[in-house]
């Protein structure tokens, strides 16, 4: 399925709750609500034409006003891609787990929650893996973020 | 140990005594300054470099310098990489068991002062004298093995001026 099929099918089968983001330069990007997120990742998941297998990545994004978590996902069977991100207000900021659906998101996961302090619902096993175990420093990969010893690079 | 320290306070009122007291300091500090064993530490790229230094084309031996797995053997550390924050227990642990004297060589930009990572940077340490004690201080990114030869030279010279009394 090329890339034009692929984005088609998509927005045939979600009509309305599935956006085609301008962004995606070399794999389409979707954007969706939250509260759709779970139900959308069973769905193309158990989907016969799409069968995403395989999460690439989930990758947490602080953009100063708002957040977005983005969701790498691939077929291996299908030998597609694409990504979709789902955009949330600063604050109280939480997304669903997906590990009911790809185990392999626990890590991913606990990397979002640690680095920009984003909520994971029902992950079950939210404790630090990239930070020292007694971190008090809030969430590093926030714009607003300082420490200590925190250097700005300067402005050149 | 203890013992060694009080043997010139001992000999000296002997006749004669300060003479073998010196000459004791002497051969102790270059036979000590000859036979160094550093522990493994290498993190980074740095330890690329450390590690050609061990072999044969530079050859470490020559200072009678060999790799040590274990603190409990090793007198100097060489920290070669990156120390991030999450790191910097288990080095300060692994110095606490050392038997002392012991000393610290920190290697390349990232353990003098956070190298690359010094700017924007939340995990990684900004320099290990933060964390420890250093010794001998070698720019670069990474060092040359020859940078890293000087550096263990230089640190000789220091162990050679030592007095046993020094010792802590």
């Amino acid at each position: 399925m090329d890339k034009a099929a692929l984005t088609k099918y998509i927005l045939d089968k979600f009509a309305g709750k599935v956006e085609l983001l301008e962004t995606g330069k070399v794999e389409p990007v979707f954007k969706l609500e939250n509260e759709f997120l779970l139900e959308f990742c069973k769905s193309i998941n158990s989907d016969e034409t799409l069968h995403i297998d395989f999460l690439c990545n989930i990758a947490g994004v602080d953009t100063g006003e708002r957040f977005e978590v983005v969701y790498s996902v691939a077929s291996v069977k299908n030998k597609i891609r694409f990504d979709f991100k789902v955009v949330m207000a600063y604050e109280n900021a939480e997304v669903e787990s997906v590990q009911s659906i790809w185990p392999g998101a626990n890590w991913h996961e606990r990397e979002v929650w640690e680095l920009y302090g984003i909520n994971i619902r029902n992950h079950g096993n939210l404790t630090r893996f990239l930070l020292p175990d007694n971190w008090d420093q809030g969430y590093p990969m926030r714009k607003n973020w300082d420490a200590p010893d925190f250097v700005r690079m300067p402005e050149s | 140990m203890g013992v060694i320290k009080k043997l010139p306070v001992y000999l000296e009122h002997f006749p004669g005594g300060g003479i073998v007291a010196t000459s004791l300091d002497y051969v102790l500090s270059q036979s000590q300054a000859s036979s160094i064993w550093y522990l493994l530490f290498g993190t980074a790229c740095c330890a690329i470099e450390l590690m050609a230094t061990g072999a044969s084309r530079y050859d470490f031996d020559r200072f009678g310098m060999i790799f040590r797995a274990s603190p409990r053997q090793a007198d100097l550390i060489i920290a070669a990489g990156t120390i991030t924050k999450k790191m910097a227990p288990r080095l300060r642990l692994l110095y606490d068991q050392m038997a002392q004297p012991r000393y610290v060589i920190a290697m390349g930009g990232c353990t003098v002062k956070g190298g690359p990572f010094y700017y924007d940077s939340y995990a990684v340490e900004k320099g290990i004298d933060h964390i420890v004690p250093v010794d001998v201080y070698i720019p670069g990114c990474p060092p040359r093995p020859e940078s890293l030869l000087e550096g263990c030279l230089t640190l000789q010279k220091k162990i050679k001026k030592q007095k046993i009394g020094d010792w802590s």
